[in-house]
């Protein structure tokens, strides 16, 4: 029944993907991440493992703009786990834009001390091998990874995703009323659901808020929800 | 350290005991840290966690409670929940009040890191036992509470039969006939009327001391204007009257028929520590500082009170019943410092004190009456007696009052006559922001002193009140200016910034528009009580208010009032200064359905007044 779902056939896809290309894959930190097999799609919710991630960006634009900063928090039977957070910024090429800086709030020393872009992508896939990778507005995260992959393996591997964003969005379309895209923010989600104010645009805050909001919103069903009604 | 996880370190170290402990170690408290999600309704601890667990809250409202739902306890954000740290069998429960985000530590990890921090430990040590104390506190309360003052009626007090004599029974006579029976006092009855009353001390100041003759008859030394209490009053009522009139023997009737004698000590055998007590400790006391020492007890009293679950008007009467004896004792000993009074007088007491809802903590609001016979050389008698009281009173926690409504003001130090100009003038010719500062004196009562002196008044007063629409119509405009704090869809509207950010003020938007409606009808239909609940009771059934209308302002007076009052309870107990800003996560969901309920019963009535005028 289950591969009939039109979900089903396309996580099954990812699967498959990470098999085939798990052949071709070199060895070293991409390979490390494609042996281990992603959490199948029946898992409930407080089974599922999960990374909550957060990206800070010179930009919108995966390949001419650089990845900052990740940050990252485990999420494992409804509890984040603080301890396994993980912050770190990258020693990106260039200097950066003063319109950016007042966002990020990274400046040039910062990241001048940061880490080399492969050893952060490395730790990050180390991270979030066997786990479902859970980001707000998956487009950033999810292309920005991608081009790091490729730029640094020759390929990308594929990711299974739970986008908060998405989350909200499909319940508002299914009560089929007008809302205002702005309503999709995480900060606007959070007060929806009277979480406290955070330190935004850090990239670990912004993991952990993410991770929060997925808290909410689940515990909002009240059931525990199996990972096809959440996944991308 | 990486600033996400400082955020969350310098909301851990703000909370006590935590704020003890040194950033590193913080530091890896916060690496302990799971965070939980729990939905309103749902108990702790949360699903998938068995391992003895401490929680903080970062967001949201919990419940404590007995196996019966017995409400123990409230945490909201900031809140250390240590019910589950420890090995016990407490079947107490914790549930969300709302949906709550909670920092969750592994209780023995955290015990590893603090443990060279021995305060640290203690406090999640001592709760097990606190929590212990806490029901066994309970315990004795609710059997205090059983025996309180206020449920039993004077007939279970009074003795009965009471010893009577007739006038002409001679002093020796009465004085064997009290010994025989064992009785401190005896009443004189002439064809079943009651003429007074003769205790042991009027034998021993009015008749040895001043070397009277035993055969004189008893009616020379007997009181005359004696004091009665009716039997379906309430024992408290009767330790009001006692404290009030300064008098230990208090002779019980039933439809003017003599029915028995209560005194002092028989309601004082009946409480412990309370109220009775403290009263008369203070008629004891020898100085000032001694009165000082007396007052520390008040918060205490009224924490005791609230949590005995007495009414709000009952704790109101007992604080406003102490305040009276503080006054008199002061008084008393200003009059031996100052000598006899030149001519007659009345200290009186306004506002809350005045309307016997007075709250430990509260500001002194008094004034002073006096005769008509007044020359002005006796105005440094009455100076120097305001003076002596009010410090007094300051030194015993009851603040000078900031719009200087006190005896010690030239202007409320005042004779008969011109208190009756005062009211002529208010009345006759209102003035709105006059009103706002004279609505206090409508509330006054005698406290010690000729009482007739202020009665003469309030008569006189309340006969224009009745007639004149102008000073009422003035009077509602200004009573109207409070509102509810009640928005569109009956939703709370809290107050917006400050230091009482998200509160709402119970004073100032709830118990102050009561307040004043009861005084409006009160004085539109001449009612001389200041109290406001027997102001709404008194004016049941009158072209003011209605008897459902009553009924609906009494309920919600004593909601307001009980809120008010266990808010206060837990500033004292918490070492605060009480104030009136209630934020409504200190309250159940229940609670706020109520408040709402009462809110717009004082709405309601606002509007109808606002239609009247």
């Amino acid at each position: 029944m289950l591969n009939h779902h039109p979900l089903t056939r396309w996580l099954v896809g990812l699967e498959a993907q990470r098999k085939r290309m798990l052949k071709k894959a070199p060895a070293g930190p991409l390979r490390d991440f494609l042996s281990v097999p992603f959490p199948p799609l029946y898992t409930p919710l407080n089974h599922i493992p999960i990374l909550a991630v957060d990206f800070e960006t010179t930009g919108l634009d995966a390949v001419q703009d650089k990845l900052l900063s990740v940050g990252c928090v485990e999420l494992s039977n409804n509890q984040i786990k603080l301890g396994s957070s993980y912050h770190q910024i990258i020693n990106t090429k260039g200097s950066l834009k003063a319109n950016n800086v007042t966002i990020h709030q990274i400046t040039d020393d910062q990241k001048d001390q940061g880490k080399p872009l492969a050893e952060v992508v490395e730790q990050l896939l180390k991270r979030l091998a066997g786990r479902v990778m859970l980001v707000h507005f998956a487009r950033i995260e999810r292309q920005f990874l991608r081009q790091a992959c490729l730029e640094l393996y020759g390929m990308a591997p594929p990711f299974p995703i739970i986008d908060t964003l998405v989350v909200a969005k499909r319940r508002l379309d299914k009560r089929d009323v007008a809302y205002d895209p702005s309503e999709l923010r995480l900060l606007a989600l959070r007060a929806k659901y009277d979480l406290p104010e955070h330190y935004a645009h850090n990239a670990l805050n912004d993991a952990i808020a993410t991770a929060e909001l997925l808290l909410a919103q689940v515990s909002e069903r009240g059931e525990n929800i199996p990972l096809q009604q959440l996944i991308l | 350290m990486d600033s996400a996880l400082i955020e969350i370190s310098e909301f851990i170290q703000a909370i006590p005991p935590m704020d003890l402990l040194p950033s590193n170690i913080i530091e890896q408290v916060v690496k302990e840290i799971s965070i939980c999600y729990v939905r309103r309704g749902q108990s702790l601890p949360p699903e998938g966690i068995v391992e003895k667990n401490l929680y903080i809250l970062r967001k949201g409202a919990l419940s404590y409670t007995t196996e019966n739902k017995e409400l123990l306890g409230k945490y909201s954000e900031g809140d250390i929940c240590t019910a589950f740290c420890l090995n016990n069998n407490d079947k107490a429960k914790v549930t969300s009040d709302e949906d709550t985000l909670l920092y969750s530590i592994n209780y023995n990890n955290f015990h590893q890191l603090v443990n060279e921090y021995p305060d640290v430990l203690a406090f999640f040590q001592q709760t097990s036992e606190q929590r212990l104390n806490k029901k066994m506190l309970q315990v004795n309360e609710d059997a205090i509470l059983n025996s309180s003052l206020l449920n039993s009626s004077i007939a279970h007090f009074c003795h009965d039969p009471v010893v009577t004599v007739s006038p002409d029974t001679s002093i020796q006579q009465a004085a064997i006939l009290m010994t025989e029976q064992g009785f401190s006092c005896l009443v004189i009855i002439q064809n079943n009327q009651l003429l007074g009353i003769v205790t042991d001390k009027d034998i021993r100041r009015r008749c040895v001391a001043q070397g009277l003759g035993i055969d004189q008859p008893v009616s020379a030394i007997m009181t005359d204007d004696m004091t009665t209490i009716d039997i379906k009053s309430t024992a408290y009522d009767a330790l009001m009257m006692m404290t009030q009139k300064h008098i230990h023997h208090l002779p019980v009737t039933a439809n003017s028929e003599l029915k028995g004698m209560v005194t002092v000590t028989d309601l004082m055998n009946n409480e412990g520590q309370n109220a009775v007590n403290i009263t008369s400790v203070i008629h004891k006391a020898k100085s000032v500082d001694e009165l000082t020492e007396i007052s520390s007890m008040i918060p205490k009293l009224q924490i005791r009170m609230a949590k005995l679950g007495t009414t709000a008007d009952h704790v109101g009467k007992s604080i406003s019943a102490i305040t009276m004896a503080f006054t008199i004792r002061l008084i008393e000993m200003a009059e031996k410092l100052l000598g006899p009074p030149p001519v007659p007088y009345a200290w009186l007491a306004a506002g809350s004190q005045g309307r016997q809802e007075q709250f430990a903590h509260s500001d002194q609001d008094n004034a002073l009456i006096i005769s008509n016979d007044m020359q002005p050389q006796h105005g440094y008698w009455f100076k120097d007696l305001a003076t002596f009281v009010s410090d007094g009173l300051a030194a015993c926690g009851f603040i000078y009052c900031p719009g200087n409504v006190m005896a010690t003001n030239p202007q409320w130090c005042q004779t008969q006559k011109k208190w009756s100009q005062y009211f002529a003038q208010w009345i006759n010719t209102p003035e709105p922001k006059a009103l706002i500062h004279c609505s206090t004196f409508f509330d006054l009562i005698t406290v010690y002193g000729e009482s007739s002196l202020l009665e003469q008044v309030r008569v006189k007063m309340l006969k224009k009140t009745r007639s004149s629409t102008l000073f009422i119509a003035h009077l509602s405009r200004n009573a109207l200016n409070l509102r509810p704090p009640l928005g569109f869809f009956r939703d709370f509207v809290l107050i917006q910034d400050g230091e009482n950010k998200a509160t709402l003020d119970l004073k100032h938007n709830g118990i102050a528009p009561i307040v004043d409606l009861a005084r409006i009808y009160a004085l539109s239909e001449g009612i001389s009580s200041v109290n406001t609940i027997e102001r709404l009771k008194q004016a049941a059934g009158t072209p003011s208010l209605t008897k459902a209308s009553a009924a609906n302002l009494i309920d919600a007076y004593e909601f307001l009032s009980m809120l008010r009052m266990m808010h206060q309870a837990n500033k004292l107990q918490q070492g605060q200064q009480p104030n009136n800003y209630l934020s409504p996560k200190e309250i159940s969901k229940l609670e706020r359905e109520h408040l709402k309920d009462a809110f717009k019963v004082i709405k309601t009535m606002q509007d109808s007044r606002q239609s009247t005028y």
